[in-house]
């Protein structure tokens, strides 16, 4: 049906509208970064929708090692090495464990009630669990190390892993894997050379998904880590000095190069995305 | 090559015994068709063969080798099924490949095969296409090719027509047949449809609730069905059943409907009485073929009906006639003519009939030309 013009009109404007909604955080973040200190302070009492001067000083304040004076000086670097470090880990111990735990739930019925014992735990708030588990780690010498913090990272997403990849394998037909066996592979043989390339889109999605949430992870590194191991979105907590409080310029620096990993793996990912996020809705 | 031998096979899930007690003999070469309705255990048992599944009891012989504990991978027999199963993010020419690269065959020799079975089955100009972008009769060839391409020593079909359009499961009935011709290999062929298993199988096995009914020549399987099911599977429209009294007068034995009474002498009919059977009452079984109408009363014996439903199918005409309380089923030719309620009247074949026992559903009697009944209107 075609549509009257004052109703396409409308439905452009609300959809501007929404858009311009959701973006303006992350707009706020770019454009605060880009601000000098007088723009980005909130004690002049006036508010700049754009800089005016843009300026690199809130990535030299955290970057540079050059300003001695600086309590934040060139404190940034360690932080966005340690995210890096502990988030890729911990999403590789969740994905190694959970596509190998997902593909025997979905194939061989294994571990009876496990699969949902699982999903339980996700039903915890981590708050509930993250004192007894430093206490544990404090015990274990593991408070303040990467490994410490990836173990932790990898348990608490796998849930989340195993689910969606459970999924994925459901929706590839156990006929597929059958025929390979009867082709002449062993059954771990079809599981690679059958099974896995079709489940690549998933693994990828599974992958950026359980990343993010490691990534923007903000209450366990906080209780688990002290200096050496802080992550990026602790460090961002840290960004302040006596004298104008809350650091808002530098924090949105660090705030936007900790935008960036997700985007880029996603892009990186984004034909294998589409696919895994439309995988179901195929009729086969 | 190799004949495949079950014994004694059972299989449980949970609580539903999906194939119970088989045991079978498939000869070196045969075209073996599995008959039965869906839920009968008859993919079950193909399983079994192949190995995806383990039979909780019997053993599983191929060839002269018991194979119960060998992974299906190792048993050298093929498998197509009824959802094809083909790679969906491999061309054609590496679905075709797959078997031979498990083998660890050389590049040159997998080529030089596959391009040769590809060839056979007129698909070699698909090879860089994947299952997606093929027609239903092409993914057919192609999983075909997969089976066939590797030499094992039996293939076995699980309903591989079933998800094809009519014309196109008439054409690869066809190719199917000529292929085992060709090949002389062992082929077990699950199928529902029992035009197929009649129009292909060397031999038919009729399943029922896992269990085993009939083993047979299709001609056989037809003739001389051993129970009521068997008599109800094969044949399109199936056999007619008519609930009768079994009694002794004047020295024959008397069959007895409302709309008729059929005579015999034959002693075999006489020793049912006498062991009880049909004490309660017996089925009489004949197929829509062996009835012919009437719409004048003829010279012999005939028997006074009404018509139902005359339903025209193009090549035939299926005629519904009352007789009785009972409505049959009579095959007429294309030409019948008739209205619902007209007077006819019905012959029959007297020399195929059968008795079955109605609370067994066994067949108890097979009339032949010697034993045929005498029918008294």
């Amino acid at each position: 049906m075609e549509q009257k013009l004052y109703v396409k009109v409308l439905k452009f404007f609300l959809i501007v509208f929404v858009t311009m909604l959701f973006f303006f955080p992350i707009y706020w973040i770019f454009s605060m970064a880009f601000k000098p200190f007088p723009e980005w302070t909130a004690a002049g009492g006036k508010i700049y929708w754009f800089p005016n001067n843009p300026t690199f000083n809130n990535f030299r304040a955290i970057f540079s090692r050059k300003l001695e004076m600086s309590p934040i000086a060139g404190t940034a670097i360690r932080p966005i090495l340690n995210s890096l470090t502990v988030s890729i880990i911990g999403t590789a111990i969740a994905m190694v464990v959970g596509i190998f735990a997902a593909y025997g739930i979905s194939r061989y019925k294994a571990g009876g009630n496990l699969p949902f014992m699982l999903l339980q735990l996700r039903m915890f708030p981590p708050i509930a669990i993250i004192i007894p588990i430093m206490i544990m780690w404090a015990f274990l010498r593991m408070i303040d190390t990467w490994y410490g913090l990836a173990i932790i990272y990898g348990v608490v997403t796998l849930p989340f892993s195993v689910w969606l990849m459970k999924t994925f394998f459901d929706d590839i037909p156990k006929e597929l894997d059958e025929a390979a066996i009867v082709d002449g592979c062993s059954n771990i043989g079809a599981f690679f050379k059958v099974v896995m390339p079709l489940a690549k889109g998933g693994i990828a999605s599974s992958a950026l998904f359980v990343f993010i949430l490691n990534w923007s992870d903000f209450l366990i590194a906080l209780i688990l880590t002290d200096r050496r191991w802080t992550t990026i979105p602790v460090h961002i907590s840290k960004l302040q000095s006596a004298m104008v409080g809350a650091l808002y310029g530098p924090k949105a620096a660090l705030g936007m190069i900790a935008a960036v990993p997700p985007i880029v793996f996603g892009i990186l990912i984004q034909k294998y995305l589409v696919r895994g996020f439309t995988f179901g809705a195929i009729k086969k | 090559m190799a004949s495949i031998r079950l014994e004694n096979i059972t299989k449980k899930f949970k609580n539903t015994t999906a194939v119970n007690n088989i045991s079978l003999m498939i000869a070196d070469g045969e075209f073996f068709c599995i008959l039965g309705p869906p839920g009968a255990g008859k993919t079950t048992l193909l399983r079994i063969i192949v190995g995806l599944e383990k039979p909780d009891e019997g053993s599983v012989i191929i060839g002269d080798d018991a194979v119960n504990e060998i992974h299906p991978s190792k048993r050298d027999i093929s498998m197509i099924f009824q959802n094809l199963a083909l790679y969906p993010d491999k061309t054609v020419f590496e679905n075709i490949a797959f078997p031979l690269r498990q083998q660890k065959i050389e590049d040159e020799e997998i080529e030089k095969r596959v391009v040769e079975v590809a060839k056979h089955l007129k698909i070699d100009w698909l090879f860089e296409k994947i299952p997606s972008q093929l027609s239903g009769g092409e993914r057919q060839r192609v999983a075909i090719g997969r089976a066939i391409v590797r030499q094992p020593k039996a293939y076995l079909m699980d309903e591989p027509l079933s998800n094809l359009d009519a014309l196109l499961r008439l054409e690869m009935r066809v190719a199917l047949k000529e292929l085992q011709t060709n090949l002389k290999e062992t082929f077990v062929y699950v199928t529902h449809d029992q035009v197929e298993a009649l129009s292909m199988g060397d031999r038919i096995a009729v399943l029922n609730q896992g269990k085993l009914q009939q083993v047979d020549d299709p001609a056989i399987i037809y003739r001389m069905p051993n129970n009521m099911f068997v008599a109800t599977i094969l044949g399109n429209p199936p056999m007619n059943f008519l609930k009768c009294l079994l009694r002794r007068k004047n020295g024959t034995l008397q069959i007895e409907h409302a709309a008729f009474t059929l005579n015999s002498e034959d002693k075999k009919v006489f020793s049912l009485l006498k062991a009880g059977v049909g004490a309660t009452g017996i089925v009489l079984g004949f197929r829509p073929e062996d009835i012919k109408i009437h719409l004048s009363k003829p010279g012999t014996v005939s028997i006074p009906a009404e018509i139902y439903v005359t339903e025209p199918l193009g090549s035939e005409t299926i005629v519904d006639i009352k007789l009785g309380d009972n409505v049959i089923k009579v095959l007429a030719p294309p030409d019948f003519v008739g209205e619902p309620g007209q007077s006819v009247w019905i012959t029959a074949n007297t020399h195929k009939l059968h008795l079955f026992d109605e609370s067994s559903h066994e067949c108890v009697f097979h009339a032949t030309e010697k034993s045929a009944f005498t029918i008294e209107a």
